[in-house]
């Protein structure tokens, strides 16, 4: 790994901050210090997948990340497009104002590459269609905290086959109440108990 | 069922939770949920009505008791939401005005405080918050010391007295026709929490950690004094029940983060309320499984903790069950979507698991949901009496001096003290204790109002 994947993985916001400064100074392509952020966030997830890293630390590397990317961002749209790995639509769903694993999980999966479609918080059924058909995601994420959401999940995932979009996305759930019986229930495809297993079920269904 | 019945009634199922918190030998498990949510809205009542109607509120929970008889102790504190609306309180959404009327209350987490604010909640945490804090976590108070405010305020004070007289009436109609009492009284945050929960936020402060964890943990320390003080002034008098502390943030912590940030004031918290007789009911939200050892340092059967439905109760009752009493075990989506079957089935291993040694409240995690099927609590609680029975011969009385050993407590924080208030006067020439006494009494309840909007 490279010297900035090795910062952001240890966490270390200054270091991130002046390799990326000076890398940049020195004419590199935004492009390639992308690949390398990647790879310190991919790290960060494995880190946590040990349980050698927590929560706040996922949150932590995010933020130097977000930080980092606001610099990168305008270079990168003058530059050379990159493709995506992937289109995710996610959101928290309709009745439950929390957003913290929603953002983190956003996060983490735009760190690992691909484009997220956030519909942000309280997110009536209508809205996550109307965005995995214009977006055509293969990946659904519905976050929840809270436990009356279950039944509003359930009807996502049955609008979805009401508007015909049901075997051409993935619906993945999450949050705290949720576990496998709740997965059952909604009929979603997948449980994500934590962020990082959230971000590697996308992995695998845009393998 | 005749007064002398209700009040034996009271005392038993009191007794009993008490001697459960103390992890003392038992007839029967007791049936001891902290937040009911279930019980709130039970009679077909909207979570709008629960809070803003305290009439329909009580009903709701007179008809759950005569239902469910052998719960023994249901709660008695909930926000009364006028006194929200008086001050326009941006912390929270409430049902029936931000929210739909069937739907639960909401925080709302925001930046309140600023990065560089530290110092100032440090050198004075309550000016702190009176100066600063307040005005941006109140939508009336916006503008301090205009009409609006000025109103505000006083509306809120007058609210407040009218909520303190409603739990009052409450809890006395549910000891006094139902022999119910409360699983717990008063409240607190742990230090840390406060900060990041209503004060900068979860990210915010996660960034603090990194970028100045000195001034984060001088202001937890700052706040030590001031959340033993919020628990002592709205805890029980006569210490029968445990102060309630929900605990919000240890689940996104390392184990280090934890040692380093989050436990030392808690700790001192924790030590200081026991010294002044209280027992805790803490919430273990999330996994604790990295932090709950903590809990051993404490003196045995003082601080009850229920663990969350992401916490492994099983581990939970090897690790910790020999010294403090444990609730949970039965999750969110088996109350809400699983079977009778299903129910039995986890009471009965949770009850071997704990066997007759350990101390354990079987609960859902932290709460009863408000979608419970009726069915399945009630599977709850026949498995409960089936396989929680201990010893049929003892009788449970409640204790005499409060949860634990009373030792001593320290004296109401006041703003502007008495001294000051007579030598402005340039002294009384009446009986001074006369004025002086309602004088503290009255600081001591404005200062605790502030402090209240932590939570």
């Amino acid at each position: 790994m490279s010297d900035i994947a090795n910062a952001l993985r240890d966490l270390k916001e200054d270091e991130v901050k002046k390799l990326v400064d000076r890398r940049l100074a020195a004419g590199e392509p935004p492009v390639s210090l992308l690949a390398e952020l990647n790879q310190g966030m991919v790290a960060v997830g494995e880190l946590f997948s040990e349980k050698k890293y927590f929560i706040s630390q996922l949150i932590f590397s995010a933020e130097i990340l977000k930080n980092v990317m606001a610099k990168l961002e305008p270079l990168l749209q003058a530059g050379p497009q990159t493709e995506s790995k992937g289109k995710v639509v996610i959101g928290t769903v309709k009745g439950d104002i929390h957003d913290i694993g929603k953002n983190i999980v956003a996060a983490l999966l735009k760190g690992a590459g691909f484009e997220v479609i956030d519909l942000g918080v309280d997110v009536p059924g209508e809205k996550f269609i109307q965005a995995v058909r214009d977006s055509g995601a293969k990946v659904l994420g519905m976050s929840a905290l809270l436990n009356f959401t279950y039944p509003e999940m359930k009807t996502v995932v049955e609008s979805l086959a009401a508007a015909g979009l049901r075997d051409k996305v993935k619906v993945m759930i999450g949050g705290a109440p949720c576990n496998e019986q709740v997965r059952a229930f909604t009929g979603a495809d997948y449980y994500a108990p934590d962020a990082v297993a959230g971000v590697n079920i996308c992995q695998e269904i845009y393998a | 069922m005749s007064n002398v019945d209700l009040q034996e009634l009271f005392n038993q199922r009191l007794g009993r939770y008490q001697a459960a918190i103390a992890m003392e030998p038992l007839d029967r498990m007791p049936v001891a949920c902290g937040s009911n949510y279930f019980a709130e809205v039970y009679s077909g009542n909207t979570n709008q009505q629960t809070i803003y109607d305290p009439a329909k509120w009580l009903e709701a929970e007179m008809a759950f008791i005569r239902d469910f008889p052998e719960v023994d102790v249901l709660r008695n504190s909930r926000i009364y939401a006028p006194m929200f609306d008086a001050v326009n309180c941006l912390t929270y959404r409430l049902p029936g005005r931000d929210l739909p009327a069937r739907t639960q209350f909401q925080f709302v987490e925001q930046e309140y405080m600023k990065a560089d604010e530290y110092d100032q909640l440090i050198e004075n945490p309550t000016l702190f918050l009176i100066n600063t804090w307040l005005p941006r976590i109140m939508g009336e108070l916006a503008t301090p010391g205009s009409a609006r405010a000025t109103m505000a305020l006083i509306k809120a004070g007058m609210t407040q007295m009218q909520m303190g007289e409603i739990m009052r009436t409450r809890g006395i109609r549910l000891q006094n026709e139902c022999g119910m009492p409360q699983p717990m009284a008063g409240f607190f945050l742990a230090p840390f929490d406060a900060i990041a929960d209503a004060m900068r936020g979860l990210t915010a402060t996660m960034m603090d950690m990194y970028r100045q964890p000195e001034k984060l943990k001088q202001a937890c320390d700052a706040l030590v004094d001031e959340m033993v003080n919020l628990a002592l002034s709205t805890g029980d008098p006569f210490r029968r029940y445990p102060i309630f502390v929900p605990t919000h943030k240890p689940m996104f912590l390392s184990p280090e983060q934890f040692d380093e940030f989050y436990w030392p004031s808690f700790k001192a918290v924790l030590q200081k309320l026991h010294q002044a007789g209280y027992a805790v009911r803490a919430y273990l939200e999330g996994d604790w499984g990295q932090h709950w050892k903590h809990l051993l340092e404490l003196p045995k059967g003082s601080v009850l903790c229920d663990i969350d439905s992401q916490g492994d109760i099983f581990k939970a009752l090897d690790e910790l069950g020999h010294h403090q009493c444990l609730a949970g075990g039965v999750a969110d989506s088996v109350l809400i979507l699983g079977t009778p079957r299903e129910m039995r089935e986890q009471v009965k291993r949770l009850c071997e698991a704990a066997g007759k040694d350990k101390r354990l409240l079987i609960n859902g995690g932290c709460n009863i949901p408000y979608d419970t099927k009726p069915e399945n609590y009630r599977a709850m609680l026949d498995a409960i009496m089936e396989f929680g029975q201990y010893d049929s011969s003892l009788k449970p009385t409640p204790k005499p001096e409060g949860i634990v050993p009373f030792q001593s407590a320290p004296a109401r924080k006041v703003l502007t003290s008495w001294e000051t208030r007579k030598a402005e006067w340039g002294g009384v020439q009446g009986d001074e204790a006369l004025i002086r006494e309602p004088w503290e009494r009255f600081e001591a309840m404005a200062y605790a109002f502030i402090w209240q909007w932590v939570l």
